[in-house]
């Protein structure tokens, strides 16, 4: 069994003390900022990048991954004892988990969330050490105009599953994408767009920009709100839900589990996605006269979101991992984690450092662990933490921003790409631009750059190559399709209904 | 004349306009090349008319719902906390390597403090202090980064 001998050499690294403590550091702040509103795990992988120099690249990506799937979990605390997400991928969450704690099952809304969430984990982790070398093998036979393809394939999912308008979201994808063109070109040596600055010359720094747009963007949004916050303060009650619990959720868990491992698949999907759409899913099967009502408490709503988000941030890894490709925001950042480590992400990976490739899906499974085990007796501390109030938070994040930007290439260039790029992202905020495709464009851009050069020179110019090769012309024809039926009213329709649910 | 102004797909429609077309006019700098020997300017030409295209498309549907954006209740720029905060980051970027770590923290949270609503002077300072001490610690002394503490060390 090749699939034992792989997962056995993956818990041999992801095992050794080390680097169970980066997976416990990872789960721990990605917790953290999973409880407090207001930051999400873009902006802290941002952050904590530079700090990862120094690791070995296995226990970087380890601890950049645990932030991930921590904030996940931490997210759902907030949603349940405050009824404010504390990540977008909790807004669902808010609606049955507030009102269970409401009603004093505070308890048993936490404990379903972190057994959906384990359950969830477990099943998804196997999903990827299973998928995943397969799809890297077949990934190796990809010619440049398949990735080509495959990347406007992955941009135009990418689209469907943003929120708001269609076509703004591909506007904000082409304008990563020339953003990301800025700098040396490699083939001919000029420098693009770079207006005689020495600094640009090297293009515009991945996590500058991400930190400028999520950090500090995040940061000017929310000061124009003024703060109401209220703190569950009754009592938590016993975690540990009763047998009928149990029974309520196995089929929500089920199926939000399947649904998330699905939709983190797909490019631009990730946790937000599964949890939306798993609450609907469940709202659904249990028709009109489930007791008590969606919305008014029912743990479905609670166990079915919170085990797809978990599911589907795990499987987002597979396309990262077999094709090179980040589906969402995160993934993206972890691209720029392993360059920073040498290692080119793709289907190449797998066989040059399965060490890596291994033990990092280990890790996972040993996150989630970590998380059910910690996190449960843990939640006094985050009630705690809740009380800090934003005016005091956002120095910090700032602090470290600034720092963090700063150490990637000791330049104060970067910290005045971060300030504007705070700029930028508050004008896109304000004019409902959502900011994520652009980010997706901005690291795919040069990838899809130099494989349309090498497609086209392959084909003397002729673009047909595009449709002649079989993979090439179904990744297009699917593009084409999702734009179709995105252009359909009666699917936009559903598509805005989706995304302002209650 | 206002009402335009409320109108955020007229808006972000004009900003892609603009953004595409100087991609596009800088693209002209650069070769453009063939189709089998792409040059340097080649693929952000087609990129920065696309967008362009986009950006007059948004505009035309957000010119045609016009109607419907002059009763919101408008975009409602908050120009404050966005001078405040840009300010003390540019600020921090120069003190940073000039006078250290510690000036460069201070100054930040006391100024971009200075956005909150409900600003508490004395909790200010008391997150000041212990950014100072944790990020001395961390980054200095635990990291090893090449970072200046003080003004005068070297």
């Amino acid at each position: 069994m090749d699939l034992i001998n792989n997962l056995s050499l993956g818990f041999g690294v992801a095992l050794t003390a080390t680097n169970i403590l980066y997976a416990l550091v990872g789960c721990l702040l990605g917790t953290l900022i999973g409880v407090l509103p207001g930051i999400g795990p873009v902006a802290t992988i941002a952050m904590l990048l530079p700090t990862t120099y120094a690791l070995p690249p296995v226990s970087a990506l380890i601890m950049l991954a645990g932030i991930y799937y921590g904030a996940q979990y931490g997210g759902s605390t907030t949603a349940i004892l405050v009824n404010l997400p504390g990540e977008s991928s909790s807004v669902v969450t808010a609606l049955d988990g507030y009102q269970m704690a409401r009603q004093g099952r505070a308890g048993a809304a936490l404990g379903i969330a972190a057994i959906g969430s384990f359950i969830a984990g477990s099943f998804s982790t196997l999903l990827v050490a299973a998928f995943a070398p397969p799809l890297s093998e077949a990934a190796l036979k990809f010619g440049p105009a398949d990735y080509f393809s495959l990347m406007v394939l992955g941009l135009i999912a990418a689209v469907v599953l943003a929120h708001g308008s269609v076509l703004k979201a591909i506007a904000m994808i082409v304008l990563g994408i020339v953003m990301g063109l800025v700098g040396t070109d490699v083939n001919s040596g000029v420098a693009r767009y770079s207006f005689d600055v020495p600094e640009l010359t090297d293009g515009i720094g991945f996590v500058a920009v991400a930190m400028g747009i999520f950090g500090i963007g995040e940061i000017l949004i929310n000061l124009e709100k003024g703060e109401a916050r209220e703190v569950f303060t009754a009592k938590v009650g016993r975690l540990l839900p009763t047998k009928q619990d149990f029974k309520d959720c196995a089929g929500a868990i089920t199926r939000g589990t399947l649904l998330g491992s699905l939709l983190g698949i797909l490019p631009g999907g990730g946790a937000l996605l599964a949890s939306f759409s798993s609450y609907s899913l469940e709202k659904k099967i249990a028709g009109p006269n489930a007791k008590p009502a969606f919305g008014k408490g029912n743990i479905r709503g609670v166990a079915a979101p919170e085990s797809a988000n978990n599911a589907g941030a795990q499987t987002s890894f597979i396309p990262l991992l077999t094709l090179g490709i980040p589906p969402n925001a995160v993934m993206a950042l972890m691209v720029g984690a392993m360059t920073i480590h040498n290692i080119q992400p793709g289907p190449q990976v797998i066989t040059s450092n399965p060490q890596l490739f291994w033990g990092l899906i280990a890790s996972m499974w040993v996150g989630n662990a970590m998380l059910v085990i910690l996190n449960l007796p843990l939640i006094g501390m985050w009630v705690q933490l809740l009380k800090i109030p934003y005016r005091l938070l956002y120095p910090m994040i700032l602090v470290f921003c600034c720092i963090g930007v700063y150490t990637v290439n000791n330049t104060t260039f970067d910290v005045w790409i971060i300030a504007t790029f705070g700029v930028i992202g508050y004008i896109f905020t304000k004019l409902e631009c959502e900011a994520a495709p652009l980010l997706l464009g901005f690291i795919l851009g040069p990838m899809m750059e130099e494989n349309l050069r090498r497609a086209m020179l392959l084909s003397r110019g002729d673009a047909m190559v595009f449709m002649e090769r079989p993979i090439s012309a179904t990744m297009l024809v699917l593009s084409f399709i999702l734009l179709l039926i995105l252009a359909l009213p009666a699917i936009r329709k559903k598509r805005d209904e989706t995304f302002v649910e209650e | 004349m206002n009402g335009f102004l409320k109108n955020k797909d007229l808006l972000a429609g004009l900003m892609f306009m603009a953004i595409g077309t100087i991609f596009v006019v800088g693209a002209y700098n650069y070769q453009m090349g063939t189709a089998a020997r792409m040059g340097p300017g080649y693929f952000p030409r087609i990129l920065g008319f696309t967008m362009a295209g986009l950006g007059v498309l948004i505009a035309a549907i957000g010119l045609k719902n016009q109607a419907k954006w002059a009763v919101t209740e408008g975009i409602g720029w908050t120009w404050k906390p966005v001078i405040i905060i840009t300010v003390a980051v540019v600020l921090f970027g120069i003190t940073l390597p000039t006078l250290g770590m510690i000036v460069a923290i201070v100054l930040l949270t006391m100024i971009t403090g200075m956005a909150a609503h409900d600003k508490v002077y004395r909790d200010l300072a008391m997150i000041t202090v212990i950014m100072c001490i944790f990020c001395a610690a961390v980054f200095v002394w635990g990291l090893k980064l090449q970072m200046k503490l003080f003004p005068w060390s070297g």
